[in-house]
């Protein structure tokens, strides 16, 4: 009797136990493609978007992509970490609060299980929940190969819808986050059609007061330009700024202005520009308020 | 579609308490795997993209979906499918029973992955709140029930466990 069952013609899989393997196996055989959760990947090829890779290398059992590190508060998060791990993670909770809402408010918790951090950002969708989360964290990616490792600026890291800046046979191993200012607070909100949906909208916002003006701030949105960004602008709008409703109510005009969504059949273009801006509003009234909710 | 025999690797794991081998081709699923040379067809196919839940089933005690889940990276692991969810002694469980009595199923497509979901629910918070079972089953799509004789009936199950492990305690607890 065969046992063999086949969805489609994925011609190897490889379950390397160290980083050198996979890397080695990443440059020597052809075609062949990391694979983490499979959340993205493996409905990619069963939909019929991306072609099935003649050879899968799962990362899954590579300790050296695994599990969290806090080093005086700078932070080191491997690829491989999931959804899960890092909404269960209380001290990450605390210092990044936008990187746990944004894996909190994700998918189901199946997915949540599966998905890991490293393949929402090589996916790179525009839509992806943890980019604006840890862009507006200042993170960085590290990227390893075969004898070499590079950091790259996550702003620099997504270049386009799905496409990084990631070269042939080079994995990322992690995300690192500075250690945040004191003071520092952040929050992440989104908006979705239905549940288990990609964001039509999302924002991120990480302010620390300096006493009745705001000192730090960066602010970043996704789903509505070709990749997450900061928003420059806004950032410079309320850098030094006192922040009161006024203020709140132009930061949102202007963050509206600078997108450029596109209107398709989940929603249209004005509505997105229309909801940048007041997530990014709530947003800062939350984190500006000390601790009143922003959404009345 | 074309199948590649000669590409199919062993693959040994925990099915159920029992282990099993089997071989798998690279590209083969769990819920193949579970569906086809495993025998085990209570693991249902809904979508097959993530997003129903029909899937459901426990990889070294986390819910995933099985549909999404490379089979050979199970390889050592403990699986758990609805056939293994049982009162111990084969008969149904707490929340098996709850389903049926409180209506939490009509059509039953999406019967096991709820209940294996729900399980993972339980073993992490043994008495949730309405709110936590919906958002535990988020992942979990029913055309059929509208979702609040489901809750109702995870609520129950989860009553009569916590009922069933104090009684156990106490049975422990007690002078022999
Ligand atoms: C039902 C459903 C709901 C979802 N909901 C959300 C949501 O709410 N928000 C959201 O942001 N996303 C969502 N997603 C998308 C997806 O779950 C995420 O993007 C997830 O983080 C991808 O991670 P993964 O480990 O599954 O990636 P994989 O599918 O394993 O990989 C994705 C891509 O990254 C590459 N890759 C993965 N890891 C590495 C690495 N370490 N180095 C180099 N390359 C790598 C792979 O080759 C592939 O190209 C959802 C998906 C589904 C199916
Ligand atoms: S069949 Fe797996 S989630 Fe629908
Ligand atoms: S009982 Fe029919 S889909 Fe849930």
């Amino acid at each position: 009797m065969s046992t063999e069952t086949t969805v489609c013609t994925i011609g190897a899989y490889h379950r390397p136990a160290t980083l050198d393997d996979a890397l080695r196996i990443l440059r020597d055989v052809p075609g062949a493609r990391p694979v983490a959760g499979g959340t993205d990947l493996l409905v990619h090829v069963r939909d019929g978007r991306e072609g099935a890779p003649p050879a899968l290398v799962s990362l899954r059992r590579v300790p050296e992509l695994c599990g969290v590190t806090i080093e005086d508060g700078a932070v080191t998060i491997g690829a491989l970490t999931t959804m899960s791990d890092i909404v269960a993670d209380a001290e990450l909770a605390r210092l990044l609060p936008a990187v746990h809402v944004a894996a909190a408010d994700f998918g189901g918790v199946q997915i949540r299980n599966a998905a890991t951090i490293g393949g929402n950002l090589v996916n790179a969708s525009p839509c992806a929940n943890l980019p604006p989360a840890l862009l507006v964290h200042g993170a960085s990616v590290v990227l390893r190969a075969l004898g070499g490792v590079r950091t790259v600026d996550l702003r620099d890291f997504i270049v386009g819808p799905g496409e990084t800046c990631l070269r042939d046979g080079e994995v990322l191993a992690a995300v690192t986050i500075p250690r945040p200012l004191g003071g520092l607070r952040s929050t992440f909100r989104r908006t979705v059609r239905v549940a288990m949906d990609m964001a039509l909208v999302s924002v991120a916002a990480a302010v620390a007061m300096d006493g009745g003006t705001i000192g730090a701030v960066r602010v970043a949105a996704g789903a509505v330009a070709p990749t997450p960004r900061r928003l420059a602008e806004v950032e410079e709008l309320l850098r030094g700024a006192v922040p009161d409703e006024g203020l709140l109510r132009r930061a949102g005009e202007l963050a509206a202005a600078g997108v450029a969504p596109i209107s398709d059949v989940r929603a249209s273009e004005s509505y997105r520009r229309h909801m940048t801006g007041v997530h990014v509003r709530r947003a800062l009234a939350e984190l500006t308020a000390g601790g009143v909710d922003g959404d009345a | 579609m074309e199948t590649r025999e000669d590409a199919a690797v062993p693959l040994s794991f925990e099915l159920n308490g029992e282990t099993v081998a089997v071989r798998a081709a690279p590209a083969a699923r769990l819920l193949d795997v579970l569906r086809g040379p495993c025998g085990r067809t209570g693991t249902k196919e809904g979508c097959g993209e993530g997003e129903c839940g029909a899937c459901s089933v426990l990889v070294d005690g986390r819910v995933v979906n099985a549909c999404l889940y490379a089979a050979l990276d199970v390889e050592g692991c403990r699986v758990t499918t609805i056939e293994g969810l049982h009162d111990g002694a084969g008969g149904p469980s707490a929340l098996q029973r709850a389903f049926v009595t409180l209506g939490g199923t009509q059509c039953g497509f999406c019967t096991p992955g709820m209940i294996v979901a729900a399980e993972a629910l339980l073993a992490a918070n043994p008495d949730p709140a309405a709110d936590d079972i919906r958002g535990a089953l988020r992942g979990n799509l029913c055309r059929c029930t509208g979702y609040v004789q489901i809750v109702e009936a995870v609520r129950s199950a989860a009553a009569a466990r916590r009922a069933g492990a104090d009684a156990a305690r106490a049975a422990a607890g007690a002078p022999s």
